[in-house]
């Protein structure tokens, strides 16, 4: 009997795990003015998901029974922006303490999946501002600073919001020591250089010896992290600033044959044709930094336009993974400013969505609203990269997350309370 | 130094330099009033610094310089009232209490950020000590008069604002070094002690004072104190406050601070947590000083919620938008745009939250913040509404000089690189 109980209550389980299940959802989105980024221009019209991908995009599609039907006349469909160098997820602090940045000027072994929270209060701060995915890092002030990952923001468990693990190595090439080697920019060039050659080293010694492999007292964490980036299987992102790192990021990519990405604050558009040529991907950061007292005001509000001129696949830096930096959701800011400055609202689009998306490696998979891509989408009440535009439903992995937040539920608690309050003074 | 000081209260008190400014007008615009709505096709005439007309078909004086703004949005300059540009010093962080500190005697007119600030607009800020003391220095008030001398750039005839700060950065600065304050409460006793000790110069002061009017021989004047003279200026009203805090319980306090001294207390300055005082706020009708949808940057930060607008809008308190920063401050019209999105505030109250409130709150209305007859002839042109987001400024006037002019100034309209 109590067996019988015990499969009974498992069988509910199930059901209700079942119907819980994301996969399960059906969502129609209806009428909407559908802006696919890649496949087509933006058309009226219909969008299906099923099982947490797209399965249909087109017009007059029925809806099926049980369907969510979402009505989006008048509205725009957008797939979900992608923020990169972000700390989303791991800036639980004040609640859980800050975990970017462990301490070391070389740390490539830290892996910012360990230490995701999926209570953090940015994730939904975020994702009911557009922004369905975000590659989080593990931070930025060291030499080496780590792995970084990408999530969706949906799921309750960091398992269910990981997307990809390791997909790029953090440097950060003026991340300069105080009294302590490396204290200079050069300084650090040598300090990678090193690190490089032992990494390869390393890398020709455990694939002689794969025995080696098993054997424990042979293990090197930090050596085994750089092994993918010295075989060119891991991109490297290098945070570069000003001309000097640039260019040395630039040189270390030539000469250690990395597959590189440029983050770069300024002093870009000097380098920017090398950089087209060797097809090296660009974070842009730059675009709110101040002019230099000689340079038009404008210079870096232009220069997004210029790359996209020169065909480089480039996307905006989220500004995201310093402590405090919670405003992942304002990277349109950059992107409308860029477009006040010469660049076109679909290219700004194309780097909050599918270049991101490329230059991550998993633009199979997102950063376009696309048949058999993963249902990550918003349906705003304009462009995104206007401020005043309102998102109205963000479906994540096909599933419709309610757009709230601790800020939503700040502004209920204080809406009643401050109401109240006065009522009472009325009296 | 004691010269200078007089020179400055006496721009500051009587506000009689007269500037030399130039006439213009700018014609077929789409005019944002502010206080008179919108005028499609507009002319605004500038003479002699002033605006002298506005209007659907008021007539161009000879001989006026005309711009044609066809198909361009005018509005009035932007006001940032919460600015630290154009200053060579911000922080006299050595001490708590330091109202002896005036922030003209850092005002660089040559200052870079002057020209990248005009750039948005902007066409006067007040630039403020840091937030380093609970009592700082006195902030300055400025037009964007870049490479001018500085009798032009100070706005003459305004009661300026001493700035003070609660909160973690007093607690930090002083607790680092082992000083007090380092907790709310230290910085509370510092503030009140300090103002106890103003209130008892002051009627040190008045004593003396009446009795050499009153035509006693052989008194003896009483000490002067620098910082007690600050204070003192703002027991007699002469200067109002401006406090950095971001809690509401600190909103509440400063609030109840400056009714016990009967100190004006005009700008609440961050003021994250706002709206959760909202009615306190509109009922003390302390201004609102922040950002939009700031949070979390810090742990007295964390409740930034940009909801919370609508609430202070509902319970009637005013709200001012500033940077703060050099960098936000060259597009306070993209900030200001959000507050469509998280708000449902009509449009032209936004506008005013970086124009005429921003005025008020520097007791500047008559003269700024909206485009009117008889104010100042400060103006920004934009190629788009304001609010649009991928607007920018084309032109920014101050009384009738064009001090912004994108067409010479921006590697953009040279044609960049496409």
């Amino acid at each position: 009997m109590k067996k019988i109980l015990l499969i009974y209550f498992m069988l509910i389980l199930l059901t209700v795990a079942a119907k819980a299940d994301p996969a399960d959802n059906v969502i129609l989105i209806k009428n909407g003015t559908i802006v696919p980024i890649e496949g087509g221009p933006p058309v009226v019209g219909d969008i299906l998901i099923e099982n947490g991908t797209i399965s249909e995009i087109g017009k007059n599609i029925p809806a099926t029974a049980g369907a969510e039907v979402i009505d989006a006349s008048g509205k725009f469909v957008y797939p979900g922006l992608i923020a990169v160098m972000t700390a989303v997820g791991v800036t639980g602090y004040p609640r859980a303490g800050n975990d970017t940045d462990e301490v070391g000027t070389s740390t490539p072994h830290m892996d910012p999946f360990d230490a995701v929270n999926p209570e953090d209060d940015c994730i939904e701060v975020t994702r009911i501002g557009g922004v369905t995915t975000v590659h989080t890092v593990s931070g930025s002030r060291s030499v080496i600073n780590g792995k970084s990952i990408v999530l969706h923001l949906g799921g309750t468990l960091a398992e269910e919001m990981i997307a990809r693990r390791y997909v790029a190595q953090v440097l950060n090439m003026g991340a300069i020591e105080q009294n302590k080697y490396p204290s200079t920019r050069p300084g650090v060039v040598s300090f990678l250089r090193s690190k490089l050659n032992e990494a390869k080293k390393f890398a020709e010694n455990t694939s002689r010896s794969q025995k080696d492999s098993d054997d424990l007292s042979k293990r090197n964490l930090e050596m085994e992290a750089l092994v993918p980036v010295v075989k060119g299987d891991v991109p490297v992102i290098f945070i570069t600033g000003n001309e000097v790192t640039l260019r040395n990021a630039l040189g270390l990519i030539e000469d250690y044959n990395l597959k590189g990405i440029i983050r770069a604050g300024s002093g870009i558009l000097k380098y920017a044709d090398r950089i087209a040529k060797a097809n090296i991907p660009v974070i842009w950061a730059g675009t709110e930094s101040l002019p230099q007292r000689w340079e038009p005001h404008d210079l870096n509000y232009h220069t997004a336009a210029v790359l996209a001129e020169k065909g480089i696949l480039f996307t905006f830096d989220s500004g995201g993974y310093g402590l405090g930096s919670r405003n992942v959701r304002n990277i349109t800011t950059p992107a409308a400013i860029s477009v006040a400055h010469g660049l076109s609202e679909r290219e700004a689009l194309e780097a909050l969505t599918i270049n991101a998306a490329k230059i991550l490696g998993i633009a199979n998979e997102v950063g376009s609203l696309e048949k058999g891509k993963i249902a990550n989408a918003a349906i705003w009440t304009g462009s995104p990269i206007q401020g005043r535009s309102r998102v109205e439903a963000v479906i994540i992995k096909g599933k419709r997350i309610p757009l709230t937040s601790f800020q939503t539920r700040l502004y209920d608690k204080f809406r009643k309370i401050v109401d109240e309050r006065m009522e009472r003074k009325k009296k | 130094m004691r010269k200078k000081f007089l020179v400055f209260l006496v721009i500051l008190m009587i506000g009689a330099i007269s500037i030399e400014a130039q006439d213009l007008a700018l014609k077929g615009g789409t005019v944002l009033t502010i206080t008179n709505g919108i005028i499609e096709t507009g002319t605004v005439v500038i003479q002699k610094g002033k605006i002298v007309a506005i209007g659907k078909d008021v007539p161009i004086p000879d001989g006026i310089d005309v711009v044609d703004v066809s198909g361009k949005f005018v509005m009035p300059g932007i006001i940032d009232s919460h600015s630290h540009i154009a200053l060579t010093d911000v922080n006299e962080a050595t001490d708590p209490v330091t109202p002896q500190i005036w922030m003209w005697e850092a005002l660089d007119p040559g200052s870079d950020s002057i020209r990248t600030t005009l750039a948005g607009g902007v066409t006067a800020v007040k630039t403020m000590h840091g937030s380093a003391n609970v009592i700082g220095g006195v902030n300055v008030t400025i037009k964007l008069k870049h490479n001018r001398p500085i009798e032009e750039l100070i706005i003459p005839g305004v009661r300026q604002q001493l700035k003070m700060a609660l909160g973690e950065n007093p607690k930090r600065v002083y607790g680092e070094k082992g000083r007090s304050p380092s907790t709310r409460m230290g910085s509370a006793y510092v503030a009140r002690k300090a103002f106890i000790e103003a209130q008892e110069y002051k009627a040190k002061w008045d004593k003396y004072e009446k009795a050499k009017s009153s035509g006693k021989k052989d008194l003896t004047a009483p000490e002067k104190d620098l910082k007690m003279e600050t204070l003192k200026m703002v027991l007699e009203k002469k200067l109002t406050v401006d406090c950095h805090t971001y809690r509401a319980e600190e909103i509440v306090w400063i609030i109840r601070f400056c009714e016990e001294f009967a100190i004006d207390l005009m700008q609440v300055s961050h003021c994250i947590d706002g709206y959760k005082v909202a009615d306190v706020m509109a009922e003390a009708g302390v201004f609102y000083g922040g950002w939009v949808d700031s949070w979390g940057f810090k742990e007295e930060a964390y409740d930034g919620c940009p909801y919370g607008m609508q609430i202070m809008y509902d319970a009637g308190a005013k709200m001012v938008i500033n940077s703060d920063s050099p960098v936000l401050g060259r597009y306070l019209f993209r900030e200001a745009a959000k507050v469509l999105k998280y708000t449902d505030i009509p449009e032209n109250e936004v506008l005013k939250m970086i124009t005429l409130n921003a005025a008020e709150s520097l007791e500047l209305e008559d003269r700024m913040g909206s485009l009117e007859k008889g104010k100042d002839g400060d103006i920004a042109v934009f190629d788009k509404h304001p609010l649009d987001t991928t607007s920018k400024c084309l032109m920014t006037i101050i009384e009738g000089e064009i001090f912004f002019d994108y067409a010479q100034q921006s590697v953009t309209a040279k044609g960049g690189s496409r």
